[in-house]
């Protein structure tokens, strides 16, 4: 049950004949008497709420920044028609701040026995999931005096999905891997270490590459061509410990780092390697296995939907052995972490043979623009010791990623705008020098 | 209020997913066709997305507040014109020291020049105690005045033995004043012939007594003149004490600025004010009530019709009313885990801040120093593991310097600066000299 203004304002106008024509309990009486009465006739000729029939429909999932629409179908089975106001609730983060009010609520007229679709559009500002809350209805009388309030639950989700900007990048990265590939007009004999087939001898090709007995066998001098390597495996291991909690600029590191597990993953599929994914930092939060190309993305989009950064220091010994679980043969293991100090040296460091014995590991990480700008600040002595600080740390960095490389890890360490090209690039320099 | 059959909504839910799924959960798909230039999409909305509320502007607090000064505007606006209309006419009216149309001092200074002393009294007991046998007390507005006023005036009346006038007098001060006289009707013609025998009347003869109140006498004392239709507009009526009368006048007119030239007006009002050689100007005042009699004094309520208690209790209800009204919400607020926001620079801007509390200038020198070191070997061509060795480093930086540089140790590999401005300068030419070697 609900009051509404005008019921406030007849009272209010009921005043006048209180204080002018009859000033005793007979009049109040007289004036309260009839106000309630018509609310009560109000209340009995509004559409009841506890009977209408609600479903949803639309969008179940949506990339971070585009607009997701979720219709809601309110039927109203009942014999009076039904006047009413919807607040369609979802958590705060699904609308921008300040537009939920306008976003949420709906005016709705469902005559007797019909049916009628409000479209509420959500703008999530973050990424996962976000669950709809309760669909209050607030059904008006004829009279707008009075309604009747009740709540139905009609769960949906709606998805938010990492945005991927960083696919801006994937056609430069296709060219440099089809270029690679031989398939395009540039005549270089590709330098994997996979043999592909046989071709008659041209002048300009290298002399080591002819092949004798193939030669032997024909009339003609036969080449060997070679292509890179396919059908590679590769592990993408996000770390959700605390240090992917910081933000940088204004997202957190984890949500980069995803950037680039994303072109990392659409490059390799289209490399024609397997691409899985691990998320971990005290036990495994996502993991995508065994997906074919055209299914890596969609797969991993969504499973990295729902990661959040968990405050906690992740647990390095775990996250090995779950590494070598999960890739049995020879594989690139692609760690996005972070370059701290403190971590890498007690915890990933002294593990780290048990990887590169097997597997060629590299490992990204998320650098901060903001220590860059501390080193160069001067002018005033507290600059002079930004400077001094953002050194410091910058040099401890470079001594961890020296550290790294000294066990054979490939590192690259850069900011969250040119972490997912650079780690692309990098791929394709091992994939290029037949290195996985 | 839950539904009754909460699966049918959810199983329309569930039934739906996958048909809406399909166009929205492949956001790889337009990576996926990137070879046809697709590349950039509408992701990057993220810092947009979290911009807080808009603050309001002059503009819109000024668009908000614009139609209240509008209403603020009009009510003071018509408020004055309202107090210039009312005020304007009624100022001063019969007044004996005002010169206005409405006033009286044309008759004041004729009586003045005939040696009669006007005093201006405004309150009931002042003029009681100036009444005696040798004054005339001027009422001018016998129906303004309260009890305790009234009875003031009547022992004034009854025990002075002086002249009172009563300046038209109404049915509400009439029965108190004279219980006498009563009115009768208006009259309705202003200019009236004596048609009496008094000889202020005759001598002064048609005179503007007419245009309100007209009388009747119980009795046969008292001597009615100027009639109006058979009732006089002009009473006077011998007092209690020997000597003394009261004179009601049935309008103010004769004694106003205005009228005084007309007719007979000057010359009734003077004889009928003048003949003794006192004369008490009665005007009643607003504030006179608080004043004559405290016990009288009214609050604010006592002053309202009864019927604005009622009133206001209903407004009360309506007041609850709305409460309830604004206090029902659409629905209860919705929960939810906010992520943690910690900056990834915060420990080194903590470490900054840990130098400068300690001063560490030694450790900041030493930090800058080797890295301008570091990039400086870089830079020659001097191997990384050398780079903190003077004699490898040295010679190589002073090769590349076009012009000697006298103290290029003690800027390398100087001791820690004594001052902060020290420091400050010392991070100036590392970036100098760095700058210097990348140039030439």
């Amino acid at each position: 049950m609900a009051l509404t203004g005008r019921a406030a304002l007849l009272a209010a106008l009921g005043s006048l004949p209180v204080g002018i024509l009859e000033p005793s309990w007979t009049g109040m009486l007289a004036v309260n008497g009839a106000l309630a009465l018509a609310c009560a006739a109000d209340y009995a000729l509004a559409a009841p709420v506890r009977r209408l029939t609600l479903t949803r429909s639309g969008d179940t999932s949506v990339r971070l920044g585009e607009p997701a629409e979720v219709h809601l179908t309110v039927g109203n089975p009942g014999t009076r028609p039904l006047r009413a106001r919807v607040r369609d609730a979802w958590p705060p983060s699904s609308w921008l701040p300040g537009t939920e009010t306008g976003a949420s609520r709906h005016t709705l007229v469902v005559p007797a026995g019909e049916r009628r679709r409000v479209t509420t559009r959500l703008l999530p500002t973050r990424r996962g999931d976000r669950k709809a809350d309760r669909v209050t209805i607030r059904s008006y009388g004829p009279l707008g005096l009075l309604a009747r309030q009740g709540t139905h639950t009609v769960p949906w989700t709606v998805r938010v999905l990492p945005p991927f900007t960083s696919r801006k990048h994937l056609p430069s990265r296709l060219a440099r891997l089809r270029e690679m590939d031989g398939r395009t007009s540039v005549l270089t004999r590709g330098e994997g270490t996979e043999f592909d087939s046989l071709r008659d001898y041209v002048p300009g090709d290298d002399t080591r590459s002819i092949d004798w007995r193939a030669t032997a066998r024909g009339h003609s001098v036969a080449v060997r061509t070679w292509r890179p390597e396919r059908d590679r495996h590769i592990l993408i291991c996000l770390d959700t410990g605390r240090t992917s909690a910081g933000r940088v600029g204004d997202a957190p590191r984890l949500d980069a780092a995803m950037d680039a597990a994303l072109l990392l993953a659409a490059l390799a599929s289209r490399a024609g390697d397997r691409v899985d994914l691990l998320a971990h930092d005290r036990r495994t939060r996502a993991q995508v296995q065994g997906r074919s190309a055209g299914d890596i993305l969609p797969a991993f989009v969504s499973a990295m939907a729902t990661l959040e950064p968990e405050l906690v220091e992740t647990d390095a010994r775990t996250l090995v052995s779950t590494i070598l679980r999960n890739a049995p043969r020879r594989s690139l293991v692609v760690l996005l972490t972070s370059l701290d100090a403190a971590p890498i040296e007690e915890g990933l460091l002294p593990l780290l043979p048990r990887l590169t014995q097997r597997h060629t590991v590299l490992l990204a990480s998320v650098a901060d623009p903001r220590v860059k700008e501390m080193t160069r600040s001067r002018g005033t002595i507290d600059a002079v010791y930004e400077a001094a600080a953002g050194t410091q740390s910058q040099t401890t960095r470079r001594r961890t990623a020296e550290q790294l490389s000294r066990h054979g890890v490939h590192v690259v360490d850069a900011t969250p705008d040119t972490l997912a090209p650079s780690l692309a690039d990098a791929y394709l320099s091992l994939k290029a020098a037949g290195r996985l | 209020m839950t539904p009754p059959d909460p699966a049918t909504p959810a199983h329309g839910a569930r039934e739906a997913a996958p048909r809406a799924a399909a166009p929205r959960t492949a956001p790889g798909a337009p990576a996926a066709g990137a070879d046809t230039g697709e590349a950039t999409g509408p992701g990057a909305t993220g810092p947009k997305a979290r911009t807080a509320a808009p603050a309001p502007t002059p503009r819109t607090v000024w668009r908000r507040s614009r139609g209240l000064l509008i209403c603020l505007g009009i009510l003071i606006v018509a408020a004055v014109a309202l107090a210039a209309l009312t005020t304007g006419s009624r100022h001063g009216r019969l007044d004996p020291r005002s010169a206005d149309p409405d006033g009286s001092r044309a008759v004041a200074e004729l009586l003045r020049a005939r040696g009669v002393t006007t005093r201006v009294v405004t309150t009931a007991r002042e003029a009681a105690a100036a009444a005696g046998p040798t004054t005339t007390l001027l009422v001018t507005d016998p129906d303004r005045l309260g009890e305790s006023e009234l009875r003031a005036i009547r022992s004034a009346i009854d025990l002075s033995g002086g002249r009172t006038v009563l300046l038209s007098p109404g049915s509400p001060s009439l029965p108190d004043l004279a219980p006498a006289a009563r009115t009768k009707g208006t009259a309705f013609d202003r200019n009236l012939d004596p048609g009496c025998t008094l000889p202020a009347a005759l001598s002064a003869g048609r005179a503007a007594t007419g245009g309100d109140h007209r009388y009747t006498t119980d009795g046969a004392t008292g001597t009615a003149c100027y009639p109006s239709g058979g009732h006089p507009t002009l009473l006077v009526l011998p007092s209690g004490t020997t000597g003394g009368d009261t004179v009601l006048l049935g309008s103010e007119t004769i004694l106003l600025n205005k009228k005084l030239a007309s007719e007979g007006n000057a010359s009734l009002a003077l004889q009928l004010l003048g003949t003794r050689p006192d004369l008490v100007w009665y005007l009643p005042s607003p504030a006179e009530a608080q004043d004559e009699d405290p016990a009288r004094e009214q609050s604010f309520l006592d002053l309202l019709p009864r019927g604005w208690s009622w009133a206001l209790l209903q407004l009360l209800t309506a007041a609850v009313l709305a409460a309830l009204w604004r206090a029902r919400r659409l629905g209860p607020l919705v929960t939810e885990k906010l992520p943690v926001a910690i900056r990834a620079s915060e420990t080194t801007e903590g470490r900054a801040r840990l130098y400068r509390k300690a001063g560490a200038r030694d450790r900041a020198a030493t930090v800058l120093r080797a890295a301008t070191r570091e990039r400086l070997a870089a830079l020659l061509g001097v191997p990384p593991t050398q780079a903190h060795d003077p004699a490898a480093l040295l010679p190589a930086v002073s090769a590349r310097l076009t012009e000697r540089q006298p103290d290029l140790p003690g800027l390398l590999f100087g001791t820690t600066p004594t001052t902060d401005a020290a420091l400050v300068a010392l991070a100036d030419h590392l970036d100098a000299l760095e700058r210097e070697v990348r140039t030439s």
